[in-house]
């Protein structure tokens, strides 16, 4: 037991417990959380600082607005349906097209408008919000990926999470969706998490299921070595989440989008720690790392992403 | 709890099995005259032992108690009865050897009345070449000298064949106290009863003497000492008669000891309740006992709490929120472990059966769970008419499992099964399983229970575990699984 914790250690792997205690609660002031757990409001900050976002098509508030949505969608065939407080990937629903009577999902699916009302009223209603609160309905533009990483995704959209600590990213993945996940780009539902290397912006190992590969399962192509384009302005973006939102400690949800470039999808205040084995490597010495560095790459998000590049190629 | 231990004198340990006795006395009596007064020695609150409950059973007898110097009797007086009536006495008697504390010493007895002033003499010639010694140098050899070993010291001729006249000529227990008094030791004789379970027809006989601490015992017949603690209930002290009847026949007597694993807290619990000092009038003891008996289960809950923090946070064990295991323990409590167990398994089956169907329908969450808490009441309420009928009582209990929080872990259940796949689901309702079972375990073990109700402040001990614990950062066990790719490529 505990050669296998000085082990962990040693590898600079961050825990649970630590991450909680040590980074969330010491980094993340509480008054901030909305901010990254509430979608509406990291929308209307990103706008305020220049940070692009999905377009914001309508908010439902109420199960009265629900007749106003339909109104309002006639001029969309696509767009995305995201309770405000979700987390994990969950209650969200990616539309596609529309029938006669209803609308296609990204996996092909039909959805009858009673079902698609009944969705909106569930995540009103809570079922899929942070603390089973009763929450707000986004409905946004539909992003229209950057083909880059076509091979190494299946259905569904890549998305690249980049952890930012003090303002520093630290660490990033892009998350593969793969057939298992249904086209969700959430590693415990599936899909595939592979490391960048900062400096670069070049994808290293990846993780499936905590198994290491080296190629998509479902389309067999290599997944390391893909450069992701814009990854500067990503870096960019991922640091000036720090100053937008106050939280310290944060990982930024991007999605490249054909032609807008990186889009930021969401916030969040309590990273999963997953991001370390899709890069093989322990949080807890970058954390360190940063920590030690000079005082004056702290100024301003380009100094901090330049820094990063350097330190943590 | 320092003062509660040290002021108060609270027992440092809940139970103490062994330590206290049952004593009781069962007498036939057969009047022969009108008037018959049976008379027994009672034990007596002595330092190293102490009465906690007295019972008798007089019969047709009037009883009452009479105090003597350092005994005390009970006196059953009848008139007029006929036949034979067999009178009991009981007494549970806490026994603590090491509290044998006097502060002042006895003053040396005189001798006894048969020992006349020449041996009297000559036992203080025969002890004079001991005076420098300390007293229990001393009576250790007295003790030798009675079995006939002399160590180093053998008298002449002239001085031993005296003595063994002596001891030819009176009675053992008078010699022993008049060579201990012209020793310069007080003595007394004493008898009582074994601390043997079983049945004893007759009182042992044995002496005590005072060493400046505390008073030794040593065996009458042979003139060994006993080893401490010394294994006798005394019942009476000198001369006085350990049972006497006049105008009746005493047809069978015997005294009967049986060990009682009685928790010390029963044995303080009339201490504390007679008691005026703030701390045993502020005791959870003086609550009405039907509260209890909550606040001994409500004082262990935290551990439980404690429990739950240590599973999730140190093996990273998932479990269903942070209290239901607790509640589902407390619930165990009425329900019994096996049943509840497959209650509460049972629920999760069909609650989520029900809640499939639920999902079919499109219900919004409130109402959703609202459905689901009938149907938990519902089968519950069957359960129970089923427990009647076929006199199943632990059936009739689930109405005090907690319903509420089951509804929530049925769609809790249901939600992670969905989300996350059954093996996580299963595995953190084995998780909150486990923790319950421990939890009813703890809270039902009752040497924790009532430290915990003599000393509430123990709960800041375990307040402190918790903080400790919340101050852990160190890797989860899960971890070591999570992580292990790492390990595999080194």
């Amino acid at each position: 037991m505990f050669p296998g914790f000085r082990f962990l250690r040693q590898r600079g792997l961050l825990g649970m417990n630590s991450r909680n205690a040590d980074y969330i609660m010491v980094y993340n002031p509480r008054s901030a959380f909305p901010l990254a757990d509430n979608k509406v409001q990291t929308k209307q900050l990103a706008l305020k600082f220049g940070i692009p976002t999905p377009d914001l098509f309508y908010v439902v508030e109420n199960h009265g607005s629900i007749a106003r949505l339909h109104r309002i969608l006639k001029n969309h065939r696509a767009f995305v349906v995201k309770p405000a407080r979700g987390s994990g990937g969950s209650g969200i629903l990616l539309i596609q097209d529309r029938t006669a009577d209803g609308f296609i999902t990204q996996s092909q699916r039909v959805l009858s408008k009673d079902a698609f009302n009944n969705h909106i009223s569930a995540i009103l209603s809570g079922v899929y919000s942070l603390e089973g609160l009763e929450d707000r309905v986004i409905i946004e533009s539909l992003i229209h990926p950057d083909p880059i990483f076509n091979p190494v995704a299946y259905q569904g959209v890549p998305d690249e999470r980049v952890l930012v600590y003090r303002g520093v990213p630290v660490m990033a993945m892009v998350r593969l969706p793969t057939r298992a996940s249904d086209g969700k780009a959430n590693l415990h539902r599936g899909a595939i998490g592979a490391g960048i290397d900062l400096g670069q912006g070049l994808t290293l190992s990846a993780v499936h299921k905590s198994r290491i590969i080296s190629h998509h399962p479902d389309t067999g192509n290599p997944v390391a070595g893909i450069r992701i384009p814009h990854w500067e302005k990503i870096l960019y973006l991922a640091a000036l989440s720090k100053d937008m939102t106050g939280l310290q400690f944060l990982g930024a949800d991007f999605i490249l989008d054909r032609e807008r470039g990186p889009v930021l999808l969401e916030l969040n205040a309590r990273p999963g720690l997953s991001i370390q084995m899709a890069n093989q490597k322990g949080l807890g010495h970058r954390l360190d790392q940063t920590d030690r560095a000079a005082p004056e790459i702290f100024l301003n998000p380009e100094s901090r992403v330049k820094w990063a590049q350097e330190a943590f190629q | 709890m320092t003062y509660r231990i040290v002021g108060l004198g609270y027992p440092v340990f809940p139970t103490a099995p062994g330590q206290t006795w049952q004593l009781q006395i069962n007498a036939l009596v057969t009047p022969l005259e009108k008037e018959c007064v049976l008379s027994l020695a009672l034990p007596l609150d002595r330092p190293g032992n102490l009465i906690i409950e007295e019972n008798v059973f007089s019969g047709p007898y009037h009883f009452s108690l009479q105090r003597e110097e350092s005994n005390r009797a009970g006196i059953w007086t009848g008139s007029d009865i006929t036949g034979p009536e067999p009178i009991t006495y009981r007494a549970i008697i806490l026994y603590r050897p090491n509290r044998l504390v006097r502060k002042e010493a006895p003053g040396i007895g005189s001798y006894p009345l048969s020992i006349k002033k020449e041996e009297q003499a000559l036992l203080e010639k025969l002890t004079a070449r001991w005076t420098r010694l300390s007293p229990i140098a001393r009576l250790s050899a007295v003790s030798e000298a009675l079995q006939g070993r002399w160590g180093g010291s053998i008298p002449g001729e002239e001085e031993l064949r005296p003595w063994h006249d002596l001891q030819n000529k009176h009675d053992r227990t008078d010699l022993i106290l008049a060579i201990l008094t012209a020793a310069g030791l007080p003595a007394r004789s004493v008898q009582g009863v074994r601390l043997t379970e079983g049945v004893q027809t007759g009182l042992t006989q044995w002496i005590e003497i005072w060493t400046g601490k505390k008073w030794e015992a040593l065996k009458s017949e042979t003139g060994e000492l006993y080893k401490t603690p010394v294994p006798l209930l005394p019942l009476v002290v000198g001369t006085f008669p350990p049972v006497r009847t006049t105008g009746g026949d005493l047809t069978d007597i015997r005294w009967m000891m049986s060990r009682q694993v009685v928790s010390q807290w029963k044995l303080h619990y009339e201490d504390i309740i007679r008691s005026d000092r703030i701390l045993n009038r502020w005791s959870l003891f003086r609550l009405p006992e039907e509260f209890q008996q909550t606040f001994r289960i409500l004082l262990l809950v935290p551990i439980g709490a404690l429990l739950i923090g240590l599973l999730r946070n140190v093996v990273g064990f998932p479990t269903f929120g942070i209290f239901m295991p607790v509640l589902m323990a407390l619930a165990f409590r009425n329900t019994g472990l096996v049943y509840g167990m497959s209650i509460f398994g049972g629920v999760l089956f069909f609650g989520y059966l029900a809640r499939r169907f639920l999902d079919r329908i499109h219900l919004l969450l409130v109402p959703r769970m609202a459905v689901l808490l009938s149907l938990v009441i519902c089968s519950f309420t069957i359960l129970a008419l089923l427990g009647n009928q076929y006199g199943l009582r632990q059936f009739m209990a689930v109405g005090l499992l907690p319903f509420v929080i089951l509804t929530m872990i049925i769609e809790r259940f249901f939600i992670l099964i969905e989300e996350s796949g059954l093996k996580e689901a299963l595995l953190t309702s084995a998780g909150s399983a486990a923790v319950s079972v421990i939890t009813y375990q703890i809270i039902s073990w009752e040497p924790l229970q009532l430290s915990f109700f003599v000393y509430p402040e123990l709960i800041l001990w375990v307040a402190a575990l918790q903080i400790l614990l919340g101050r852990y950062t160190g890797y989860r066990l899960s971890e070591l699984i999570r992580f292990r790719n790492f390990r595999e490529r080194v």
